[in-house]
């Protein structure tokens, strides 16, 4: 794949929306979800054998955002401010699941060990089999089951003790 | 478990990664008529792939940082040939013309700028418009540490060029475009630019410092050019 500045820009605009709507939903925010956009392209700037290196696009783009947005939850819990309180983003018009839940998980999300962390993601957020979450952390079946199983001993853990 | 946070979030049997697969074209033709017969019977999946289909049609903001093509001599607008690529528009041209060169050492630095799908050299005192993207091209008789700084009407200074902490390697030639571009923010007045082109990789961090305070950058072993233009 020839990736170029003007390939880039085209993909932005062709592969930008799916970056920006799970960003919206990881982060709940949308200056940061603006911010994500912005940040996971550019990387590619910087990195464009990245890319070149990788089977697929979409599953890149997937990589790279939830990989920025887990990072970005964390971050935010090292500045001593849960999410609970962020207000979700309406997710009507674009599908996905129910925001409810949503603010709660981001606060779980970012006390979890980060393999685990992007496991569940996949899992819970993006309804993932565990091939494919397989193929996004580059890992066996086996391993995913561990991870998840580790996630909700980590959420359950957490919620006992919220 | 007993978390209600151990099912899965997703409403629908498909993934989100399987539907965005459909939905950008990259399923072999197998795995794409799997994925529309079952979505005439599922109607959860129908509608999320929907909802994904809607996202779509929101307009996206410019990408903040321009990709173009490092050495590049020309620089062309793309043809906006088809609605996925109407945004590549927004790249600029490079257009030989003459620059802004520090007299006598053979260091110049070009700065150009797209306005409404317009690309023009921009001189000292050029008017632009917020939103509008810019980019550098340098010409340097020998290999050379550039950086190109600026300082905003609201007195911010910024480091356009690069993206790293230090003045960045630029090759000798003639009008090598430097590798990123800018778009410019809503900050309106005037705003001035300053090129450096330097013998070692200074840090940056302490001129844009300089530069904030009001005080004029001349740092040891660079040559300096230095322009203005007007954002309203």
């Amino acid at each position: 794949m020839t990736l170029d500045g003007a390939a880039i820009e085209r993909l932005y605009r062709s592969h930008g929306h799916l970056v920006l709507r799970r960003a919206r939903l990881l982060l709940g925010s949308e200056p940061d979800a603006q911010e994500a956009l912005q940040e996971v392209f550019a990387s590619l700037l910087r990195a464009p054998q990245d890319l070149r290196s990788a089977g697929s696009v979409v599953g890149w783009l997937y990589r790279a955002t939830t990989h920025f947005c887990l990072n970005q939850l964390r971050n935010r819990r090292t500045g001593a401010r849960l999410l609970q309180d962020r207000v979700a983003p309406a997710l009507g018009p674009s599908g996905g699941p129910s925001p409810d839940a949503l603010p709660e998980l981001r606060s779980l999300l970012a006390r979890m060990p980060a393999a685990a962390a992007a496991a569940a993601v996949y899992h819970h957020l993006d309804g993932m089999t565990y091939d494919e979450i397989a193929e996004m952390l580059g890992c066996s079946r086996r391993q995913v089951g561990y991870l998840l199983q580790r996630a909700q001993q980590s959420l359950a853990r957490l919620e006992q003790s919220a | 478990m007993s978390t209600r946070l151990a099912d899965r979030l997703w409403p629908a049997c498909l993934s989100a990664l399987q539907l965005d697969r459909f939905l950008a074209g990259e399923l072999d033709e197998l795995g794409a008529r799997r994925i529309r017969q079952h979505l005439v019977d599922c109607s959860r999946c129908a509608g999320a792939l929907e909802g994904m289909r809607a996202a779509h049609d929101e307009r996206l903001p410019f990408l903040r940082v321009v990709p173009l093509a490092p050495r590049a001599r020309r620089w062309r607008r793309a043809a906006a040939a088809g609605a996925g690529i109407a945004a590549a528009a927004s790249l600029l041209l490079l257009v030989q013309a003459p620059g802004e060169r520090v007299k006598g050492s053979g260091f110049a630095l070009r700065m150009y700028v797209e306005h409404a799908g317009e690309v023009r050299r921009a001189g000292p005192g050029e008017t632009v418009a917020p939103g509008d993207a810019v980019r550098f091209a340098a010409t340097a008789p020998a290999k050379a540490y550039v950086a190109v700084l600026s300082l905003d009407s609201a007195g911010r200074a910024s480091v356009y060029f690069p993206l790293g902490e230090r003045a960045e390697a630029v090759e000798p030639g003639a009008e090598v475009a430097l590798p990123l571009g800018t778009r410019l923010d809503a900050t309106v007045g005037e705003e001035r630019i300053v090129g450096l082109f330097c013998s070692s990789p200074l840090e940056l961090e302490p001129l844009r410092v300089q530069l904030e305070r009001g005080i004029s950058l001349a740092p040891d072993g660079c040559q300096v050019t230095r322009w203005s233009f007007v954002k309203r």
